[in-house]
C-alpha cells in the first residue's frame, strides 16, 4: 500500500504562509509522498518560490511537484526551479522520479503540459505560426510526459500535470475555456502506460473525479476544488504490509 | 456617474483581476445584475480577496460591487480516497 497526498494551485506568497503548514506537518502519519500539481506561486518570483519552499519544504516526506503558468509569469522559471530543489523538492519538467515506500517502487512522471482542447474542439498546427508554436508546444510536452511515464520501472505510476489531460475534471468551467484548460495530448500520453492515477490543477472551478479514455483514473486537485490543504489517495491497495 | 455594466466591462474587469500585479487571479467569476457587479470565487488570503475589491473600485469608482469571494479551507483531510 503507498498512499500519497496532492494538491495543486497552492499561489503561495508571504500572506500565505503558516496556512497551510499546520496541515502539512501532520503528513508523515498520512501519507509517503506529497504532490503538488503547479501554480506554486502567484507570479513567478524567486522570492514566492522561497515562500514556497519554506512553506512546504522539510516535511519528512518527499515533495514532488510541477511548475505552473503562474510560475512563468515573470519569466523566472528556472531560477523558480532551482529555489525549489535547494529546498529538496523535487521538480518535474518531462521527467521522472521513483520513491520507495514500504518496499514498494512509486513512479511518478510530471510536465506543466498545456493547452488545445479535447476532441470535438481541439486546436490543429495549422495556419498562422503562432497557433502552430501553440499546439506543438502542447505536442512535446505530451511526448516528454509519455515518454517519461514508459521509462519508470515500478509497482505504481503516477502521472503529474499542471494542465488538464481530460475534459470531465473540467465540468463546472466554461466549456469556452477547455481549450485554454488542458489538452487530449496529455490523457494520450497518460495512456500510452500503466499509469494507476493522473493528477493535475489550474481548474479551480472544476470537478474532482474523471477518467481518461484508457480508463486511467484522474484527479483535479486544485486547491478550490478539494477545499483542504490536499486530498490523500491510497494504491496498492492489494498489498498487505 | 456610474459605468455601463455590459460585456466590455465585464471582460476588462476580467482581465484586470488576472493582469494586475497585485491581483494574478484567473478564478474570479463576474456576475452582472442591473446596477451591480457580483464578484464570486475563492482564493488564498483575505488580503487577497480585499485588494481585488480595491483595485476594482479604484479603477472603476462609481461601479457597485458586491463581493462573495471566499478563503479557501487549508485543513488537513479526514479521508482516504482508495484508487482501483
Amino acid at each position: 500500500m503507498i498512499r500519497i497526498a496532492a494538491v495543486g494551485d497552492v499561489h503561495v506568497d508571504q500572506d500565505v504562509l503558516g496556512r497551510y503548514r499546520p496541515a502539512l506537518e501532520q503528513l508523515p502519519g498520512i501519507a509517503d509522498a506529497l504532490l503538488v500539481a503547479g501554480d506554486l506561486t502567484r507570479h513567478g518570483t524567486v522570492e514566492e518560490a522561497r515562500c514556497m519552499a519554506s512553506e512546504f519544504g522539510g516535511l519528512g516526506v518527499p515533495v514532488v511537484v510541477v511548475l505552473g503558468n503562474h510560475d512563468h509569469q515573470s519569466d523566472q522559471g528556472s531560477q523558480v526551479t532551482d529555489v525549489l530543489r535547494d529546498a529538496g523538492l523535487i521538480v518535474l519538467e518531462g521527467d521522472g522520479t521513483i520513491l520507495e515506500a514500504h518496499g514498494r517502487r512509486l513512479g511518478i512522471a510530471g510536465v506543466k503540459g498545456f493547452g488545445g482542447g479535447f476532441a470535438g474542439a481541439c486546436a490543429s498546427s495549422f495556419g498562422e505560426r503562432e497557433m502552430k508554436n501553440f499546439v506543438g508546444t502542447t505536442e512535446a510536452s505530451a511526448e516528454k510526459l509519455g515518454a517519461a511515464l514508459r521509462s519508470l520501472e515500478c509497482d505504481a505510476l503516477v502521472a503529474l500535470t499542471h494542465y488538464a489531460p481530460v475534459p470531465e475534471t473540467l465540468a463546472g468551467e466554461p466549456p469556452e475555456i477547455y481549450p485554454f484548460l488542458g489538452s487530449y495530448l496529455l490523457g494520450q500520453a497518460i495512456d500510452s502506460a500503466p499509469t494507476a492515477l493522473a493528477l493535475h490543477g489550474h481548474a479551480h472551478h472544476g470537478t474532482e473525479r474523471g477518467r481518461t479514455p484508457g480508463g486511467v483514473p484522474v484527479r483535479n486537485v486544485a486547491h478550490p476544488v478539494i477545499k483542504q490543504a490536499y486530498n490523500v489517495y491510497q494504491l496498492l491497495s492489494e498489498d498487505v504490509d | 456617474m456610474a459605468p455601463q455594466l455590459d460585456e466590455y466591462l465585464e471582460a476588462e474587469i476580467q482581465r484586470l483581476l488576472t493582469e494586475h500585479g497585485a491581483i494574478a487571479e484567473q478564478g474570479i467569476t463576474l456576475q452582472r445584475r442591473e446596477h451591480l457587479l457580483i464578484l464570486g470565487g475563492e482564493v488564498e488570503s483575505a488580503q487577497r480577496r480585499d485588494e481585488i475589491c480595491r483595485q476594482i473600485s479604484a479603477r472603476f469608482p462609481d461601479l457597485e460591487i458586491a463581493c462573495d469571494i471566499g478563503i479557501i479551507r487549508a485543513a488537513a483531510p479526514s479521508e482516504v480516497e482508495e484508487i482501483s
